[in-house]
């Protein structure tokens, strides 16, 4: 699984998280697409990417940015791909059929497409899948070249599985996992080439570009790399499902998302997702002709934490007072709103709106009530001063203006805009807010890890399954798994339901456990979502058969049918 | 001037130690390469751990400062925190930037020289107000705008009046492009805007200082002199103005080739060049940043092109001024 983080880094800041993705299309008319009509085969698309890559092995740690799983889209094949309404399909072009065996032990069986072949000539197997369970497995007992530790992105499910094995002669991967894992359609997406990597090594042998990364299972293939400057993909001449509409695609890496519209004006780009979707840059595509633009909610969502290791933030009515003293809808109205209004206030922490397992659970904690919160603040001790703030009658502040500080990336306009909202909510319910941000790097690297924050404000990046969110709500005693749980939180029966989520087979059995889990943590107020991060998609009408993906695969998802329009 | 300049290169070389020590130290502790990695609960410890011992951080900064000056002593520059060596990156760059700068600095030099010795010489007059004027204006205007300026006014409005793309907004070239003269003419069609802009900024302070420098010599009393030895208004201002007027610009433009040269960055990143600026921009905010053997590797060089360029000033002050060539 893939994180979002490095591309979102300093733009979204997104926080890395997890292996949590995807985002999707609106649900008010579902995910609108450039036509669906014919289109020519041959042609160039150029897409502008605004990272480069750290290497080519998504699956690795130091790798796995959103801007190479969009590359290895049509490379690197996955078993199921997440469409447009976040739902994951089965890509029988790789897996002609699945079979769940059993669920007491959970097993799965892959029948892998017996035409199924590496572009130099070795067939994708079960082996395949070994190797990808092994590597991704963080188990010791399997080592990369060289008996060195593998370094996987994400240890997520593979973690549970006890077995991979091979049948009918290497075509079907029969998977047993050692506990349930309800979201096992996110595992071996993508897969990397086993023989390949047993050569090179997992760690290193896809770091720069060469004959490995040159290796495809899917209908496109790299045919060249300009490191900072374009990647270009061609036809993968040994594929056997139905070729790509392009003869190339062309990944142009634009660091800097302000030079893109001028690049689209003059022609020498035709799609664009920038990393951050600001007005700015939505208005510059505007004057463009024969252009179209989309604005989704994105599989993202601002957040206000509070730590609990603050002897305040530890009181759960201070935490409420301080939600119900938050103005949701006007950040909304403010932030989002010229962009698009398909978003509205987040009233869940697992699901987005744009998901069908969302619910607003937030029963009535999310509300805007300023005389509530005056209320609990009150009710927890604290005398309203002259001076129009609160004063605690306990604690470190005693006696003084009650005031907290609240940190986020610098330099990110939304960010800096949240936080200017909040201080002044804060202001008119007599809490004091200072304003503390610090870089990306500084803020996930060191300040969040080391919960030297009282009020932390960044985005989570999700993928739909909802597993990927446990780290960050399960207790932080825990901090093998739970080490992301910066806010000092812990509640055993959210830890409970998340488990048990996880652990069921039944996808509405899951769904409604992590809703109930959800409930939870409305109640325990640790963390405020405020909004679902606006994606901004862009391409020319020139092409045809264009569907934004706000998942983790981005818009590259289908693009071995993207091509010139007929006119 | 063989131990004058033996002493100047010896305090350079001091300079450079001094400096890569201490940039070492401060950019090693303003951040942490790792923090990428600890953000994400799906990394476990052991693998941060390994990617820990994989950059040498869990050794001690002096340890790490003089493994990194023994390797760039061996000429090697080590690795970047993307496990890639930094050595043979730089070459790549610095030449993307040499073809914006060379060019650039070039066409400012004659503008410049151009302008200001027609400032100098009608001052005061309608034309020297409106250079002036002009010069003020690209001195005081930031580059990205003038970029800006340039993409939508001039290359956006060439390119539709012409019906296809003649000028480019982004990147050196066309991926893909092949054939010796497609390749030239696409590469100088990526190029025009780039050393457009940077030229536009860069003449205008040195046609300040060649006009100032020609009207201080045209008022010395020699000038006065040679026009009363009968010698030509022509001669006069080309053979004894000009030369000597140009010496404190050579001065000026030696000083800023060098800055120009690690400082491009604002035209690489308007542009999309993966020049030398943007090598030194990606490592201090790269995903897995600071990259610490990255900055290093673009502090000796950057550095180095300073104190090569204020020796060849000094060199060349004295060719065009015999009385410190022989002082």
């Amino acid at each position: 699984m893939v994180h979002r983080l490095s591309r979102r880094w300093s733009a979204v800041a997104a926080l890395g998280t997890a292996s949590l993705l995807l985002a999707a299309c609106g649900t008010s008319g579902g995910p609108s697409t450039s036509s669906t009509g014919a289109v020519k085969t041959g042609g160039t698309l150029t897409f502008a990417l605004d990272e480069d890559v750290a290497g080519f092995n998504v699956l690795q740690a130091t790798d796995g940015e959103f801007v190479l799983a969009e590359i290895l889209d049509q490379v690197w094949p996955s078993v199921y791909v997440i469409h447009p309404d976040l739902k994951p399909v089965l890509n029988t072009e790789i897996v002609s059929s699945v079979k769940v065996l059993s669920n007491n032990p959970q097993t799965i069986q892959y029948n892998i497409n017996p035409k199924a072949t590496w572009s130099d000539g070795v067939p994708i197997t079960a082996q395949d899948f070994i190797y990808n369970w092994e590597a991704q497995s963080g188990n010791p007992k399997y080592t990369d070249v060289g008996g060195k530790a593998y370094e996987p992105a994400s240890t997520s499910g593979f973690n549970q599985i006890k077995s991979v094995t091979s049948s009918n002669g290497g075509k079907t991967a029969t998977v047993v996992f050692a506990t349930p894992y309800s979201d096992w359609q996110s595992l071996f997406a993508p897969i990397i080439p086993a023989h390949i990597a047993d050569k090179v090594g997992f760690n290193n042998g896809f770091q720069t570009f060469g004959s490995p990364v040159e290796v495809s299972g899917g209908p496109y293939e790299i045919q060249s790399y300009s490191p900072n400057e374009d990647l270009v993909e061609v036809r993968n001449p040994h594929w056997w499902g139905a070729p790509g509409k392009l003869s190339k695609i062309v990944f142009r890496f634009i660091t800097d998302d302000s030079q893109q519209p001028p690049a689209v004006a003059n022609d020498e780009v035709n799609m664009v997702n920038p990393a951050l979707a600001s007005i700015a840059f939505l208005d510059s595509l505007k004057g463009v002709s024969n252009f179209s633009t989309q604005v989704d909610p994105g599989l993202e969502f601002q957040h206000i934490d509070f730590n609990e290791s603050n002897f305040y933030l530890a009181q759960a009515g201070i935490r409420h007072a301080l939600a119900y003293g938050t103005n949701r809808a006007q950040l909304v109205q403010r932030l989002v709103d010229p962009l698009t209004t398909k978003i509205q206030t987040l009233n869940n922490h697992f699901y987005m709106p744009t998901q069908s397992q969302y619910k607003d659970n937030s029963a009535g904690y999310g509300a805007f009530d300023p005389a509530k919160a005056k209320a609990l603040l009150e009710a927890a001790g604290m005398k309203m001063g002259s001076d129009g703030y609160f004063h605690p009658t306990s604690g470190p502040e005693k006696g003084q203006d009650f005031s907290l500080s609240i940190s986020t990336t610098s330099g990110d306009q939304v960010r800096a805009e949240i936080e200017e909202l909040f201080q002044a909510d804060m202001k008119n319910v007599g809490v004091k807010i200072t304003v503390q941000n610090y870089d990306a790097n500084t803020l996930f690297g060191t300040v969040g890890p080391k919960g030297e924050f009282d009020i932390i404000e960044f985005a989570w990046v999700l993928t739909p399954f909802a597993s990927g969110n446990q780290p960050i709500y399960c207790s932080y005693t825990d901090t093998a798994v739970c080490g992301i749980n910066w806010d000092h939180y812990a509640n055993p029966t959210v830890d409970k339901l998340m488990d048990q989520a996880i652990a069921s087979t039944s996808p509405t059995a899951a769904a409604s456990l992590f809703n109930q889990a959800d409930g939870l943590l409305w109640k325990d107020m640790v963390t405020l979502p405020l909004f679902e991060q606006p994606q901004l998609f862009g391409w020319s009408n020139t092409y045809g058969n264009i569907q934004p993906n706000t998942s983790n695969i981005g818009i590259p998802w289908n693009a071995e049918q993207w091509g010139v329009r007929e006119s | 001037m063989g131990a004058y300049l033996l002493r100047r290169v010896l305090a350079g070389v001091a300079v450079l130690f001094v400096a890569s020590f201490l940039v070492y130290l401060l950019v090693s502790v303003s951040g942490n390469p790792l923090a990428q990695l600890q953000a994400n609960p799906h990394i476990s410890p052991a693998t941060i751990a390994a990617a820990r011992a994989e950059l040498h951080l869990n050794e001690p900064l002096l340890q790490r400062y003089w493994t990194w000056l023994s390797g760039v002593a061996h000429g090697n520059f080590g690795t970047a925190t993307t496990g890639q060596l930094v050595g043979p990156q730089l070459w790549p760059r610095i030449e993307v930037t040499l073809k914006m700068v060379i060019p650039a600095t070039i066409l400012s030099i004659l503008i410049a020289v151009l302008i200001g010795v027609l400032g100098a010489v009608k001052q005061y007059s309608k034309v020297d107000h409106l250079l002036t004027g002009l010069a003020y204006l690209f001195f005081s205007t930031p580059v990205f705008v003038v970029a800006i300026l340039l993409k939508d006014y001039l290359a956006v409005d060439v390119n539709n009046g012409i019906g296809h793309t003649v000028l480019y907004t982004i990147g050196q070239n066309t991926p893909g492009t092949t054939g010796f003269w497609n390749v030239l003419t696409d590469n100088v069609q990526h190029t025009v805007l780039p050393v457009l802009t940077l030229t536009v900024v860069t003449y205008a302070a040195w046609s300040r200082y060649q006009r100032a420098a020609l009207l201080d010599v045209l008022n010395t009393d020699y000038i006065r002199l040679a026009r009363a030895k009968g010698l030509t208004r022509r001669r006069v201002l080309y053979v004894h103005g000009l030369r000597n007027a140009l010496v404190p610009v050579v001065t000026v433009v030696s000083l800023d080739f060098a800055t120009i040269l690690g400082g491009a960055v604002i035209v690489e990143i308007a542009f999309g060049w993966q020049g030398f600026g943007q090598f030194l921009f990606q490592a201090l905010t790269g995903p897995v940043s600071p990259d610490v053997n990255s900055v290093q590797a673009w502090l000796v060089i950057a550095a180095t092109a300073v104190i090569v360029f204020n020796i060849v000033a000094d060199v060349a002050y004295g060719l065009l001024d015999p009385r410190i060539r022989y002082a």
